[in-house]
């Protein structure tokens, strides 16, 4: 299929069109401000897998959920503070998440569930709650006569928006890589510097002597996902600052990035996981726009880029240590190490 | 309430009921036997829909003396053509159902087996994230590949048995193919199962390291077992081509996926007679939702949303409340048993 | 007797971690070779790299095959080191989980019929075969007096006879050389020696033994030679009692 597309793109396209500057920049912005939203979805996602051990495919509502917090208090309540929609956002999701944990993965996990029973459990429990906000948005629209389905950007009060010589960094992009910063100087802070942070990491290096660190076990897991939910969620206020329409399909139309991204880090590594989302929005957005401009391919292909990167990631560095993982090599040298 | 057509009911509910049926056992080969966690199985099912489809619509044109080319059978003359042309010639239709078929086994099944490379050697949580968004991939895909029609898909794909003349006796003659297909799938699986590759492909689920380390090809395995299941689903899809005589992108979402899953796991992993009862309870839930639904008139809240928020919690709630599904899964009955059940009577130890 | 398994300067670095740095040892034919060392001191690394779990930085493994003459393994995957004759066992043992015992011994024999995808709905191809292998299986399991466990599950059984029957399991092949991850852990003294003299036996069959074990009170009795590991190196070999009254052993493992 390829190909044919690149042939009848180069067909119609006989003069290389020239870059201009100002797309290359504004392109530049937009690859940053997508760096910052992927960390901010990605980066909970590793920091669940790698503390609790399930496969998350819940992350997928959080941001969709932290979404519609946000649509919901402004299509009900004309909430434009970012702030307060965050925080409601916070504690709306992480306390989903923590109830998943408390109902769901901690008496599967107490049974003795193989990790794959908790992986299909969260499938389930994405499915359930992908229908549950479907229903929660028929019903608002039903009694607030305001359209849920397809939600238009908010607009927030306060944030400025600055514009640089040629460049605009709109009132998203400053939230976005202002809250992008605090969640890495946070998590920072919590990881290495608290008690909790450290029996976290406890949690993941070694669950059998995690006891020590005096904080209990189950506890620990459920501030993980507090924290792990929150910040999805607080993710998905972002986006509604930014995308030009949100729908109950957010999360899931950016599940293939997120999880990428969080494959790219092994699901272990919170750096790695910031490099995956630098990578996976240069590559789509550069790459996208390279193809299109150079070659016509439609930009609704993008996802294709970041299928190619997940395959690549799998077969030349695949992350073995998470989630299981075979000891096989698919190019082995026999007798020849270096 | 109109007047209430069981035969028809029942040939509806049995047609579709088989389509599923064939998914869940394979899905249920796939994941309950050797541990392969597929979230794509309707990329499988997909691909055997458009081989099918684009296969019988395009050589009926063509052996009909349409260029296919010219009038495509997207086209709207394409598909005036396709409603004059198709079906008419017995040995014709019988011809490309059978080819239908054939290729679509073949491709589904390849496409099983190449996606495999990039799996074989992650765990569970990247096969089936893989397999989940090389689904919507191909969605996109198939929305902008023109040949196969675009978003809009392919329609008047001409019916199997369309020549018999009577509508109901042609799909009754398709819902026994339909039935003899789940049954040729159900007796090969558990012919396949029972015998020493079946407890091979249980010892990969159980442990694919330790099944490694006891000189078991365990990638080669996962290809294989990804390579029959995606072919039989193939030659689903192509049958469900027929059946609903049209395709289109959106007929091949992610649901349809997490509904056999939810099947399997009601019916019991590792049980195929447990699916086929998954299938059937869902398969009746739905038939019996759709003459209900209109019943209900005008609803603020979508019972199809009701339905599927069902599906979710009961694959959570199996999982916690019956984690063996409805059948358990049953010990493998090879000669072995016999043999030492023999030996120990006779050696006088107890059994 | 001639070496059966070689490992020369094998080196193993995970980034910058030297997990293995340059370890020569030497596995005789009927022996019984202890590995021992404290935590983290290479020996489970080892391990991996000589069964192909990961493949050396540096260095070669050599196996003895059937033609008598030294073949290298290094870089070999898992599943083809086995068919090589090297069976190994884990410290946390690796059975399946939901089948039988009987069954567990049966996965093992490499080249069945049945396996084959082509062959395996047709039981008429592999039912002799299959009655063959059951009689070799229930007389290993006999020989090991675990018959009156042939149907249970694994979850069924004790500490010990998980231990014991995933080492029975590898006998069901041409196996020639075993490493053994910490056999006698989880289990009390007279279990553990009752385990040694098993493989003490096994010996005697032409069998040779690689094991890392911690209980040194047991694996001193019954090994001929002795490797001690010490942050990816090798600190010291001999015969038992020459190891034991090595002062920089006393130290590695009293410094640990």
């Amino acid at each position: 299929m390829l190909p044919q597309v690149l042939h009848r793109a180069y067909l119609r396209c006989p003069k290389m069109p020239q870059v201009s500057w100002d797309v290359l920049s504004s392109l530049t912005v937009m690859v940053v401000h997508y760096s910052f939203l992927y960390m901010i979805f990605a980066m909970p996602l590793t920091l669940s897998y790698r503390t609790t051990k399930v496969i998350n495919f819940v992350h997928s509502n959080f941001i969709t959920y932290g979404a519609y917090v946000a649509i919901l208090l402004n299509g009900l309540y004309g909430n434009r503070n970012m702030l307060l929609a965050m925080a409601s956002a916070f504690a709306i999701v992480g306390g989903i998440a923590v109830l998943n944990n408390i109902a769901v993965f901690e008496p599967l996990s107490r049974r003795g569930a193989k990790p794959v029973a908790l992986m299909i459990s969260s499938m389930g429990l994405w499915i359930f709650y992908k229908y549950l906000l479907y229903t929660i948005i028929d019903l608002a629209t039903h009694f607030s006569r305001v359209n849920f389905v397809s939600y238009p950007k908010i607009v927030y009060e306060w944030i400025p928006s600055v514009s640089l010589d040629s460049v605009r960094l709109s009132s998203s992009f400053i939230a976005t890589s202002l809250s992008a910063a605090a969640m890495i100087v946070g998590l920072y802070v919590l990881l290495e510097k608290t008690n909790l942070g450290r029996a976290m990491r406890a949690v993941s290096d070694n669950p059998i002597l995690s006891e020590i660190s005096g904080i209990p076990k189950r506890t620990v897991i459920n501030l993980t996902w507090l924290i792990a939910g929150g910040i999805a969620g607080v993710g998905g206020v972002l986006w509604t600052s930014y995308a030009g329409a949100i729908t109950p399909e957010a999360g899931d139309s950016m599940i293939l990035q997120v999880f990428t991204v969080g494959f790219i880090g092994g699901l272990t590594s919170l750096t790695r996981t910031c490099i995956g989302a630098v990578l996976i929005a240069s590559i789509e957005n550069y790459g996208i726009t390279l193809l299109n401009q150079f070659f016509r391919v439609e930009t609704s292909y993008k996802p294709f880029l970041t299928f190619v990167t997940l395959i690549t990631t799998l077969i030349v560095s695949p992350p073995l240590g998470a989630g299981g993982g075979l000891p096989y090599r698919l190019f082995r040298r026999v007798g020849k190490s270096a | 309430m109109p007047e209430f057509d069981l035969i028809g009911f029942l040939v509806q509910w049995l047609t579709v009921f088989g389509l599923y049926s064939i998914l869940a056992i394979t899905l249920n080969l796939e994941a309950g036997f050797a541990g392969l966690t597929n979230f794509g199985k309707v990329v499988f099912y997909g691909i055997g829909a458009y081989v099918g489809a684009t296969l019988t619509t395009y050589l009926t044109l063509y052996l009909n003396n349409v260029d296919p080319f010219e009038c495509p059978p997207y086209s709207i003359d394409g598909i005036v053509k396709l409603i004059e042309l198709g079906g008419k010639s017995p040995s014709l239709s019988i011809g490309l159902l059978a080819l239908s078929l054939l290729a679509a086994f073949i491709a589904a099944g390849s496409v099983g087996f190449l996606l495999t490379y990039p799996i074989l050697r992650v765990g569970p949580a990247f096969v089936g994230f893989t397999l989940l968004s090389f689904g919507e991939l191909m969605r996109i895909f198939l929305r902008h590949y023109e040949p196969v029609g675009g978003s809009k898909g392919l329609a008047a794909i001409p019916r199997p048995f369309g020549w018999v003349g009577d509508p109901r006796l042609s799909s009754f003659i398709f819902l026994l193919l339909v039935l003899g297909l789940v049954a040729l799938t159900y007796i090969a699986m558990n012919k396949l199962t029972n015998s020493p590759m079946g407890r091979m492909l249980r010892a990969v689920r159980d442990d694919e390291i330790a099944a490694l380390c006891l000189g078991k090809h365990v990638p080669g395995i996962k290809a294989l077992t990804l390579f029959i299941g995606s072919g039989f689903s193939g030659m689903a899809g192509a049958l469900m081509a027929y059946y609903f005589t049209s395709v289109n992108p959106d007929m091949f979402v992610p649901a349809v996926t997490f509904n056999v899953w939810a099947m399997v796991i009601l019916g019991g992993m590792g049980n195929f007679t447990g699916s086929i009862i998954g299938v059937a309870l869902f398969t009746l839930m739905d038939r019996l939702l759709a003459f209900i639904t209109p019943a209900l008139g005008v609803a603020v809240i979508s019972p199809d949303y009701i339905r599927w928020m069902f599906v979710g919690l009961l694959i959570v709630v199996v999982l916690l409340f019956m984690p063996k599904g409805l059948l358990a899964e049953r010990p493998l009955k090879t000669p072995a048993l016999d043999e030492a059940r023999k030996l120990l009577v006779e050696g006088g130890g107890g059994a | 007797m001639p070496n059966i398994l070689e490992a020369r300067d094998l080196a193993k670095y995970f980034g910058g971690v030297r997990a293995l740095d340059g370890v020569t040892i030497s596995v005789p034919e009927r022996s019984i070779v202890g590995l021992i060392g404290p935590n983290g001191s290479g020996k489970t690394t080892l391990f991996n790299v000589v069964t192909g779990f990961y493949e050396p930085t540096r260095g070669e493994v050599l196996l003895k095959n059937n033609s008598g003459s030294m073949e290298r393994i290094d870089g070999l995957n898992p599943n083809e080191v086995f068919l090589k004759g090297v069976v190994r066992t884990f410290q946390v043992p690796r059975l399946f989980t939901s089948l039988t015992v009987l069954e567990n011994v049966l996965v093992t024999p490499p080249v069945q019929i049945g396996e084959k995808v082509l062959d395996a709905p047709f039981k008429s191809r592999w039912e002799k075969q299959e009655r063959e292998l059951a009689k070799k299986a229930v007389g290993l399991l006999k020989k090991f007096g675990m018959e009156k466990y042939v149907y249970s599950r694994i979850t069924e059984l004790s500490v010990a006879h998980i231990k014991l029957l995933e080492t029975i399991r590898g006998l069901m092949t041409s196996a020639k050389l075993y490493l053994l991850d910490e056999p006698a852990a989880g289990v009390d003294y007279g279990v553990a020696r009752e385990l040694f003299n098993y493989i003490r036996g096994l010996r005697e069959e032409g069998l040779t033994f690689l094991i890392v074990e911690h209980r040194l009170d047991v694996l001193m009795d019954y090994v001929d030679y002795v490797y001690v590991l010490h942050n990816g190196k090798l600190l010291s070999e001999g015969k038992p009692s020459e190891v034991v009254n090595d002062p920089k052993v006393i130290e590695a493992y009293i410094g640990g």
